[in-house]
C-alpha cells in the first residue's frame, strides 16, 4: 500500500500534493521498469509478417479512407480539411495493410511536447479488430511520447473501451482527478466536425 | 494604510489539472529567453483605447471602488456566453482606484506574452512544483493558446503628497497574476492546463473571467471540444463555467503503469 502511494506521488504531484510530497524520493529503478512496460507486444517485424506496416507520420495517409474507418466504428466523419489540419498538429501512429495509404488502425495525440499529451481518435477497422492492432498503435504512440519526454499522457474513453485502456496501463480518475468537457455544442447533423 | 485587497488563502488555486512534473531529470542549464512571445506581439494600446467589457463587470467594478479595504466578491449574474462577440487579444477586465491614488487595471491577454521567470514566481506562490525553465518555455511555445492576467498599476501623477504613490508620475508597474493555457490539434479538440491565479488576487472572480475568455476564444476559433482535468477542489469551479464531469459516461484516463 505504502509503496503504491509513493509511486502515485511521483507520478501525479498536483498543486496540492507537491507541497507535501517527498521530493527526495529516488526513482533509480524506475527507468528500468519503464523499459519493461514500454515493450511492444507485437514487434514491427511480427506485424509485417501478418501484413501490416507501421507508419509514424501522416504522410501517405489517405484522409478520406481514415474518415471511412471513423464512420465504420461509429465516429462522426470530419471535414477533410480540418482533419488534415488536426493530423498536421498531432503525433500519429497507424498501420496500413494491403493498400499502403489506407489505415486499418490509427491513433494520434496532441499536446505541448514536453508535459502533456492527449490521445484522440483511436480506431481499428472493424474487420481487423481482435488482432492486437489497437494495442499495437497505442503501445507505439505511448512509447514515442515517452521518448519525447512527455510525462502526462491522457485520454477520454467511452465506457465500453475503458477496459481496453486499462490493459494498456491507463488508470481511470487517478486520485480523484476527473475528466471534464464544456457542454456548449453547435447544432450538427451527420457531419459534426 | 490598509491594503487594497486582502490576500486569500494560499492554498492551491483553480489548478485545472495536474501540472505533470518531470522533476526526475536534472534541471536543464540551458538559459531560456526571458520574454516569450508565441503569438504575434500584441501592441499595448493606451488605457483610454481599451474597450472595457460592460455588463458582466459593472457590478464587480462598482463593488471595488466603493470599498477598497476588503475583497467582497460581487457575484455577477451568470450570462450565457455571447460567442458572436469576438474576444480581443487584449482586454481590460476591470479598473479600480487604490488607496494611494494609483489606478490598477486587470488585463486579459491571449497574446501569450509570458515572462517565464514571472510565471515561475507565480507557480511558486501557488505552491506548484518547479519545472525546468526550458521545458516551461517549450510548453508555452507549443501551446495553442496561452492566456494571461496582468495587473497594471499606474500612478495618478498627482503632486498631492498624501496621494503620491511610490511610483513616479506616469510610471507603470506590471505584474503577472494569472495564466491558463490550452493544447490543441488546431481543429477539433483543446485541453486546458495550468490554470492559476495569484493567491492575493483570488476570490475576486478573476479565475472565472480568465476561463470565460479562454473558452470564448477557443469557440471562436472553431474548436468545439474543450476539455480539462480537474481535481475535487476545483470541479465545482468548472461546473460553474459550463463544464460537465464524464460527459456521456466518458472517463478521463491517465497513463500510469504499475511497475
Amino acid at each position: 500500500m505504502c509503496k503504491r502511494k509513493k509511486k502515485k506521488q511521483q507520478w501525479w504531484s498536483s498543486a496540492i500534493r507537491a507541497a507535501a510530497s517527498d521530493s527526495s524520493t529516488k526513482r533509480s529503478d524506475g527507468k528500468e521498469e519503464e523499459q519493461k512496460v514500454l515493450r511492444l507486444t507485437l514487434s514491427d517485424a511480427e506485424l509485417a509478417s501478418r501484413g501490416f506496416s507501421v507508419r509514424r507520420t501522416a504522410e501517405g495517409l489517405d484522409v478520406g479512407a481514415l474518415n471511412e474507418v471513423f464512420a465504420r466504428v461509429g465516429f462522426p466523419r470530419r471535414q477533410e480539411e480540418r482533419l488534415r489540419r488536426a493530423l498536421d498538429h498531432s503525433r500519429v501512429v497507424w498501420l496500413s495493410s494491403s493498400s499502403e495509404s489506407v489505415p486499418v488502425a490509427f491513433a494520434r495525440a496532441a499536446g505541448d511536447g514536453v508535459f502533456n499529451a492527449v490521445v484522440w481518435d483511436v480506431v481499428v477497422e472493424p474487420s481487423c479488430q481482435g488482432l492486437g492492432l489497437g494495442r499495437a498503435v497505442m503501445e507505439r504512440l505511448v512509447l514515442d511520447l515517452r521518448r519525447d519526454g512527455v510525462a502526462n499522457i491522457v485520454l477520454y474513453a467511452e465506457p465500453r473501451v475503458v477496459g481496453f485502456y486499462r490493459l494498456l496501463d491507463f488508470a481511470m480518475d487517478p486520485d480523484g482527478i476527473r475528466g471534464m468537457a464544456y457542454y456548449y455544442r453547435k447544432s450538427s447533423s451527420t457531419t459534426t466536425n | 494604510m490598509a491594503p487594497a485587497f486582502a490576500a486569500a488563502a494560499s492554498s492551491s488555486v483553480c489548478g485545472a489539472c495536474v501540472p505533470a512534473a518531470c522533476h526526475f531529470e536534472a534541471r536543464s542549464m540551458v538559459a531560456a529567453s526571458r520574454f516569450l512571445r508565441n503569438r504575434v506581439e500584441g501592441k499595448r494600446q493606451s488605457a483610454a483605447a481599451w474597450p472595457l467589457k460592460a455588463g458582466l463587470w459593472d457590478s464587480l467594478r462598482s463593488g471595488f471602488l466603493k470599498d477598497n479595504n476588503s475583497t467582497q466578491t460581487v457575484e455577477p449574474p451568470s450570462e450565457p456566453l455571447e460567442v458572436e462577440e469576438p474576444v480581443p487579444e487584449e482586454l481590460v477586465l476591470l479598473e479600480r482606484a487604490l488607496p494611494d491614488g494609483s489606478t490598477e487595471q486587470i488585463i486579459f491577454s491571449s497574446a501569450g506574452d509570458v515572462d517565464i521567470y514571472d510565471l515561475q514566481a507565480l507557480c511558486d506562490k501557488v505552491g506548484w512544483p518547479r519545472r525546468p525553465l526550458s521545458k516551461i518555455a517549450a510548453s508555452l511555445r507549443n501551446s495553442y493558446l496561452v492566456a494571461t492576467l496582468h495587473s497594471v498599476i499606474q500612478s495618478s501623477g498627482t503632486d498631492d503628497e498624501h496621494l503620491r504613490s511610490y511610483l513616479t508620475e506616469g510610471e507603470e508597474k506590471k505584474q503577472l497574476i494569472g495564466m491558463a493555457r490550452a493544447t490543441s490539434d488546431h481543429a477539433f479538440n483543446a485541453t486546458i492546463w495550468d490554470v492559476l491565479v495569484d493567491p492575493s488576487y483570488q476570490g475576486q472572480g478573476l479565475g472565472k473571467a480568465l476561463m470565460e475568455k479562454v473558452i470564448r476564444t477557443l469557440l471562436q476559433r472553431d474548436i468545439n471540444n474543450i476539455t480539462l482535468f480537474a481535481d475535487n477542489k476545483v470541479i465545482d469551479f468548472y461546473k460553474n463555467l459550463g463544464f460537465e464531469v464524464d460527459p456521456q459516461g466518458i472517463k478521463g484516463m491517465f497513463w500510469y503503469p504499475r511497475f
